[in-house]
């Protein structure tokens, strides 16, 4: 029986092909990321750069710190104490952070109060335009504590 | 600002029909997205095309064998070229390969089309034109001297044992090269099978369509370069050739139209959710590219034009065949672009609370804009050019290499 | 044609080379290993995904509509101007049946108009036309077996283990399967970072202990943020799941989507 012998144009090939998926996976040693594969089919360190972002608004409990003490404690008696001070106010971050910047409010009532079909009805609804004219809400309601009505 | 103007500057300015998520208003994926299943659906069609030839042994193909291979291949070269210019970090890329996600089509689709590039196409090519390669080798000098030498991958040997060889892996890996074809362009189909969220793309036979409207288009771009290729070189075309490939393009396309017709009937008659927004859509944004430009013009009138010349091909003379065969292929092509262009942007022009429509508005210029694809869809012909003048001069026969001549024919 | 070089010197410097590379890329794996350990996690407030599993839940009936939560989270997020929204407001309009048609219901008119963000203008149906209106807060689905992490090709969009789905925009390639394999919308292409990008559930405010801005604006609570392995007195996560019948969106395309909404009609996709 002939021994066998690899055909030259086979073994080139054979080798050629050892040649390139060797590099791939050298390739690929090298650039995959450190932290890839640490909690998952992911890179690892996306967490903790996406949880090192800079929250924007400050949240309810900024207001709390003896510092609006009584306001926080008059909205939480009335019909708004599921209302955050951010919600009307915007956001307050930068005047949290220094108490001399001014924060105003940019929410008109209307935004919630206006009449709605698609409002359910626990929320208390005015037409806008029959409910007063030209007035300021302010002028006859108190946002703190809006049951009471002067 | 006015909430009240706000919101009606925001409600005029999208073509927005019904109620489409807002995140839906703009479309993601534009004509690129089009133009890289139609490429791929090329390169597997002339692929089946070429392995006609040499696993079923149509010998009247034969002069095409060599131009389907060469087409495919530059095809396949321009592929990627459009999904690079569409993603949003292309210097990213190369992560496809370095952290492919198994369960996502689009990695494994990296590999695939690494498989069929090197181990069928390039390897089909090698074995096929090795003997050709020896030859050019010592002849030529100069750069094609050097590349032709490059290509023998140092091997010279021309013995008969040698080319026996040859001749056997070539079958061998156009027998691989079926199945790797379908699976090229079949994940391109799963691509868009796959989506659960999209009705109109996330069903079983999505795949099954690509494959067979790749086959009908693959043979339909042979014929028409075949005969391109012929008029440019001032010789007589093969009618002998083109009926065959007419005969084979009659017959995927009866394929293809009872896949794509079935899908109707049974979305019809299933009729889920979708169905009524799916028949808005089919009936109205895509009345022009699928009733017309699919259905009709680019299934239809073909089907209709070669079934007549499969009873009466007799009775016509061949310069009339040849038109008519050079405007079936033209229609066919066309018909299969629009059949992409109403998967990938009909996909997306409804939305997936199936309650309205939105709208496509392409851009002219810009890297996705329809000015690139038209340049996508014509690169690879310049890149077949450019192939030709070393793997197809003029001087040489078009026929299965010089090994023809030790083939056993039986 | 070449000097024809014996298999064995051939294989032998291939191996060499080889054998170089890879102790290359070995050396590089260790320092990489070492610098890891050596390093501290810089997660704020030493906070450990493994402990926590966020939740949001939507109640229906009480969201009145006023898009807060939309204006806040583009702003918390830093989202673009324009069609890109990591949660809006749907307004569903069910018009009363046409008299003697027999049906229960009219047509649906469902709109939201820039998502929401600016409230909604008057309703475009008269009332006495409507039988039933609500509006439905939307946003990431949460979903235990995301289609979209399914879909990333390159592993930049992932569920997280501590509930929520996040983006990573440095190693995202931007190729969009994501937003198209999402059946629920939430998804957009980010035209600034040219990213994939979606709700985060303000995965930087709630890995600090405060809640997603959506949440801290919301006047009514209908929106319900909570841990559901830290449940907390009178949590309201748990109040909410024992009182309310639920159900999820689109359930039938089984990605089990996590958010839970009360309320919710049969219109709503």
């Amino acid at each position: 029986m002939r021994p066998f012998r690899m055909p030259p144009q086979i073994l080139r090939l054979v080798l050629l092909t050892i040649g390139i998926v060797t590099s791939y996976l050298i390739a690929r040693y090298f650039l995959t990321p450190p932290s890839f594969g640490q909690y998952g089919f992911f890179r690892g360190d996306a967490l903790e750069e996406i949880a090192s972002r800079q929250p924007v608004f400050a949240g309810r409990q900024s207001c709390d710190k003896n510092c609006h003490a009584k306001a926080v404690e008059t909205i939480a008696n009335g019909d708004h104490k599921t209302v955050s001070c951010e919600s009307c106010h915007g956001n307050c971050r930068e005047h949290v952070e220094d108490r001399q910047v001014k924060v105003i409010t940019r929410v008109s009532c209307t935004r919630c109060h206006e009449a709605d079909p698609a409002r359910s009805t626990f929320i208390k609804q005015i037409e806008s335009k029959k409910h007063y004219s030209g007035q300021r809400c302010t002028e006859c309601h108190v946002p703190h504590q809006p049951s009471e009505v002067p | 600002m006015n909430p009240a103007l706000t919101n009606a500057i925001v409600e005029a300015l999208p073509h927005v029909d019904g109620y489409v998520y807002p995140n839906e208003q703009n479309l993601l994926w534009s004509t690129l997205i089009v133009v890289y299943p139609y490429v791929t659906g090329l390169v597997a069609g002339a692929f089946i095309m070429a392995s006609l030839v040499r696993v079923f042994r149509v010998q009247a193909l034969e002069p095409v064998y060599r131009l389907s291979l060469l087409t495919s291949f530059s095809f396949l070269l321009a592929a990627p070229l459009p999904l690079l210019f569409h993603l949003g970090h292309p210097e990213r890329c190369l992560q496809i390969m370095m952290t492919p996600h198994v369960s996502s089509p689009m990695a494994m689709f990296g590999f695939v089309y690494a498989w069929y590039m090197m181990a069928v196409l390039l390897l089909e090519l090698w074995f096929d034109y090795r003997h050709d390669f020896v030859i050019w080798a010592e002849k030529e000098r100069g750069l094609k001297g050097v590349i032709y030498r490059l290509f023998t991958l140092g091997v010279h040997d021309l013995s008969e044992p040698a080319l026996r060889l040859d001749e056997r892996m070539g079958k061998i890996i156009s027998i691989i090269g079926i199945p790797s074809a379908f699976l090229l362009h079949g994940y391109v189909g799963f691509i868009f099978g796959s989506i659960k969220a999209n009705p109109w793309w996330g069903n079983v036979l999505m795949p099954i369509i690509f494959i067979f409207s790749a086959i009908v288009s693959g043979i339909s771009l042979c014929v028409v370069v075949s005969l391109v290729v012929n008029w440019a070189r001032r010789r007589a075309q093969d009618i002998r050739c083109l009926d065959m490939m007419g005969r084979f393009l009659f017959y995927a396309l009866v394929a293809d139209a009872s896949l794509e017709t079935l899908d109707w009937v049974h979305r019809l008659y299933a009729a889920d959710e979708s169905i009524y927004v799916l028949k808005s859509l089919a009936s109205g944004k895509l009345f022009y590219t699928l009733l017309i430009g699919q259905a009709c013009l680019g299934t239809l009138v073909p089907f209709l034009v070669l079934g007549f010349l499969q009873l009466f091909r007799r009775h016509v003379a061949p310069l009339m065949r040849q038109h008519l065969y050079a405007l079936s292929a033209v229609l066919i092509m066309l018909g299969v672009l629009a059949m992409r262009w109403n998967v990938v942007i009909g996909g997306q022009l409804f939305s997936k609370s199936l309650r309205g429509f939105t709208t496509y508005k392409m851009e002219l210029a810009g890297h996705e804009g329809w000015l690139m694809s038209l340049a996508l869809l014509v690169l690879p012909f310049v890149i077949l050019g450019f192939l030709m003048r070393f793997f197809l001069p003029v001087h040489r026969p078009d026929s299965i290499g010089q090994g023809a001549a030790v083939k056993v024919v039986a | 044609m070449n000097k024809p070089t014996s298999r064995r010197h051939v294989l032998t410097s291939l191996g060499s080379a080889l054998a170089g590379l890879l102790s290359c890329s070995v050396a590089r794996t260790a320092k990489a290993a070492v610098q890891n350990a050596l390093a501290s996690t810089p997660a704020p407030n030493r906070y450990h995904a493994t402990e926590h599993r966020w939740l949001m839940a939507i109640d229906i009936d009480r969201c009145i509509g006023c898009g807060l939560c939309a204006e806040a989270c583009k702003t918390e997020n830093q989202v673009p101007a324009g069609a890109y929204f990591r949660t809006w407001i749907e307004r569903y309009i069910i018009k009363k049946p046409e008299p003697g048609s027999a049906q229960t219901r009219g047509e649906t008119v469902v709109d939201s108009p820039n998502g929401g963000m600016n409230g909604f203008p008057p309703s475009p149906v008269p009332r006495e036309q409507i039988l039933k209106a609500f509006y439905v807060p939307k946003l990431c689905n949460l979903c235990e077996h995301s289609p979209c992490s399914q879909a990333c090709p390159v592993g930049a969009t992932f569920d997280s283990p501590d509930g929520a789905v996040l983006v990573d925009p440095h190693y995202c390639i931007g190729c969009g399967f994501c937003i198209q394999a999402c059946p629920y919308g939430c998804r957009f292409f980010n035209p600034l970072t040219k990213t994939a990008d979606k709700c985060s559930l303000c995965y930087h405010r709630i890995t600090r202990g405060l809640r997603p801005a959506c949440v801290e604006v919301c006047p009514t609570e209908a929106r319900i943020f909570g841990d559901l392995k830290n449940p907390v007195e009178n949590d309201p996560l748990q109040q909410f799941v024992m009182k309310n019948k639920v159900q999820t969106l689109k359930p039938h395309l089984g990605t089990e989507p996590r958010v839970l909404y009360a309320g919710m009609d049969k219109e709503v996709r």
